[in-house]
């Protein structure tokens, strides 16, 4: 972890802003989790002085988080074989595989890449001090819990210069009910390496309970790394997903969420670009249904000059289901001609259904291109009703404004297999099957 | 075909039409004219199906069934078709995927299959050079950055598409250049037959000498005050609207 200049995330949280009811919710989580696995490290230190999210803490205040407050259980299942599940949830996609069922590691499943330059193994098998707290440990609740409980992950290391040859699938699946997961993967790609990463999530029907999964990735120079998240977990699963992503000079790094299904989803994506040069792309879509809810946090941290990033989420929302965009960019006084992009759209599908966006530039640098957009709306009714006077139906017309609103998000996918597996699931559960496959043109 | 008695419909608190009466015949042309305002489109809209528009009284009946009992969608599938006097633009929507939904939204209503893609391709190839719509737009958008004639003659594309029983072509030749016009007029002749009806709106006589209509009707503020046949047109080209507002209606 390098970096000099002290991150502004943690200026807002240091105001001590404790809620005594919901410490108190949170504490007894902390002692319902001690039976399952005791809490080790400096972070049990944070989470004794950090606040509990409540609705006064800035970046959880339209988060909530009451389902966490629960009782978890130890996992029945430890397989996905056992599961029931398929460990790649891509058909015919190739890929070297990490599995993690429950959040302990699948041996059985995985295929762990066998390349040279390239150390790719779960944390409980490596002999080796665990990393040090980020910024994110330091000033969020939950990323503390998930630093002080998390005993497994992924560590992979490629060296310089090196071009991983197949994508790289880690793969979570939850089973079963009231089961908190902690997963902790920490990524270093070294200069001019290049590397594909899928970041896959399941779960059963039947599934409750917490997922925790905190992702460090240190890009170095000139490297190139692609990210593919899909979340798509069925049944009561609570959903935290935080990345730090710290950029060196001339990387490039690409991050592409999309949220197929989750009863509870908060990703918490923080980019640091700390070199030169850097390339910075976060894309996300996300479309719940009935009472479902999607958080997407990002921040975008330029802290060097000549940097570009480029930002678009895009959210379509169903039934009584809400959701929430804020992002977060800053730009630094040393970063200078940087250029930086935000677009975030919200499709109303229901009255019932909310969105709360929030688009927060600081920027601190004169010489700069940044620009940023912001759109709540309902469906576009003169398209409608061109679309039901050629005969098509209400709710396919519909179906068709919706694939053509994330139609540029969901191209983004590194993986094409990764795109069309998310685009054949998309499809299934908004009933898209009827129009969608593209054709050739004769 | 067709036999719209009485038709009344307001937008609001506005009452646009007040009491029109058309009856179209199977394999008829009628060409409707007026002046800017007059409820042309309006009239457009109430066929087709638009809900913002209030039906206040009188009725529709097409092939013997209630049009205004039906949604826009099924009067689509059941052959009514419009001809948008400023067609819309999906961005995201290719024009090919478009077509082929509402294709199959017709013969899902027929109690047919789904078309194969081979022959929805050959379909389009066919129809396409009815107007000679160029390849390059069907894989577009749907009407997205075309230009105003591009457009036109896309919707005419459209209905050469769906086979309609009956066409209300609004406008379709504003914005068309010299040989666009004869294209599209061709392709809508192309599309006479017995069984098939149209409705054009116009305000300019020069695309009845293409297509050649049965009759022709003047509509001023909500009503048809005036019917004859393609010479009227011919006559309101040379003398304008005034003297059927100060002749025929006072
Ligand atoms: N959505 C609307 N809201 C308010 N007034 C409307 C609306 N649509 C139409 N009108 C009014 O209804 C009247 C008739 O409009 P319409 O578009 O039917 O005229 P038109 O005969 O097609 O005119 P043009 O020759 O200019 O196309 C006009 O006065 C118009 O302003
Ligand atoms: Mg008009």
């Amino acid at each position: 972890m390098t970096g000099t200049a002290e991150p502004i995330v943690m200026d807002l949280q240091r105001k001590p802003n404790i809620h005594p009811a919901t410490q108190a919710k949170g504490e007894a989580l902390l002692a319902a989790l001690a039976d399952l696995r005791t809490g080790t490290g400096l972070a049990t230190e944070y989470l004794k002085e950090l606040p509990v999210p409540h609705r006064r803490v800035e970046r959880w205040k339209h988060t909530p988080v009451s389902g966490f407050w629960t009782t978890y259980e130890a996992p029945k299942v430890q397989t996905i074989q056992a599961a029931g599940c398929e460990a790649c949830p891509v058909p015919g996609l190739h890929a070297y595989r990490i599995v993690f069922v429950n959040g302990m590691f699948d041996a059985e499943a995985s295929d762990l890449p066998v390349h040279s330059g390239v150390r790719c193994e779960p944390v409980s098998m490596i002999a080796s001090a665990p990393a040090e707290a980020g910024n994110l440990e330091k000033s969020d609740w939950f990323a503390a819990l998930n630093q002080s409980h998390a005993t497994e992950g992924m560590k992979l290391h490629v060296d310089k210069g090196v071009v991983l040859d197949r994508p790289l699938l880690v793969h979570h699946h939850t089973h079963g009910q009231k089961s908190a997961n902690f997963l902790r993967h920490e990524i270093q790609v070294e200069s001019n390496a290049q590397v594909q990463l899928i970041h896959w999530s399941t779960s059963n029907e039947a599934a409750s309970g917490m997922v925790n999964i905190m992702m460090q990735l240190d890009v170095a120079s000139g490297a190139t790394v692609a990210l593919d998240k899909v979340q798509d977990e069925a049944g009561q699963v609570h959903h935290l997903a935080f990345e730090q992503i710290n950029q060196a000079q001339a990387s490039q790094v690409r991050v592409h969420t999309g949220t197929i299904q989750g009863k509870w989803v908060r990703n918490d994506l923080n980019f640091r670009l700390d070199g030169e040069g850097c390339d910075a792309v976060l894309n996300g879509f996300f479309l719940p249904k009935d009472n479902e809810f999607v958080d997407n946090h990002t921040t975008v941290d330029h802290c060097a000059a000549h940097c570009t990033s480029s930002e678009q989420y895009q959210g379509i929302l169903y039934g009584s289901s809400s959701g929430v965009f804020n992002g977060k960019v800053f730009v630094r006084p040393h970063a200078q001609q940087t250029n930086a992009y935000q677009q975030n759209g919200n499709i109303l599908v229901t009255d019932k259904a909310t969105i709360n966006a929030k688009p927060e530039l600081e920027i601190y640098a004169d010489d700069v291109k940044c620009s940023h957009g912001c759109t709540i709306g309902q469906f576009d009714e003169e398209a409608l009703f061109y679309a039901r006077s050629r005969g098509i139906g209400e709710s396919e017309a519909k179906a068709m404004l919706v694939h053509a609103f994330i139609g540029d998000v969901l191209d983004g996918f590194a993986v094409q297999e990764v795109r069309m597996e998310v685009e054949h699931r998309l499809a299934t559960k908004h009933g898209w099957d009827t129009w969608n496959d593209t054709l050739e043109s004769a | 075909m067709v036999n719209i008695k009485e038709l009344k419909a307001s937008i609001g608190e506005t009452q646009i039409l007040k009491g029109l009466n058309l009856e179209i015949k199977p394999g008829e042309v009628h060409a409707i004219m007026g002046p800017n305002g007059s409820g042309k489109s309006t009239l457009a809209s109430v066929l087709a199906g638009r809900e913002d528009y209030d039906v206040t009284g009188g009725s529709v009946d097409f092939e013997s069934r209630d049009l205004l009992e039906m949604d826009a969608t099924e009067r689509a599938r059941s052959g009514l078709f419009l001809a948008f006097q400023y067609p819309v633009e999906i961005p995201g929507v290719s024009n090919i995927n478009f077509m082929r939904a509402a294709v199959n939204g017709k013969r899902e209503h027929e109690g047919l299959d789904p078309i194969k893609g081979k022959d929805f391709l050959n379909l389009v190839k066919e129809k396409a050079s009815l107007v000679e719509l160029d390849g390059r737009l069907r894989n577009r958008s749907v009407n997205e950055g075309f230009s105003g004639g591009e457009k036109k003659r896309n919707e005419i594309f459209q209905m050469a598409m769906l086979e309609p029983r009956f066409a209300v072509l609004d406008e379709t030749d504003s914005g068309l250049d010299i040989d666009a016009l004869r294209i599209v007029a061709n392709g809508v002749n192309a599309m006479r037959s017995p069984d098939r009806s149209f409705l054009v709106i116009t305000h300019y006589q020069r695309l009845l000498d293409y297509i050649v209509p049965d009759f022709v009707h003047v509509l001023v503020d909500g009503k048809i005050v005036l019917s004859g046949d393609k010479d009227l047109a011919l006559k309101l080209e040379e003398k304008g609207y005034d003297w059927i507002k100060e002749d025929v209606i006072a």
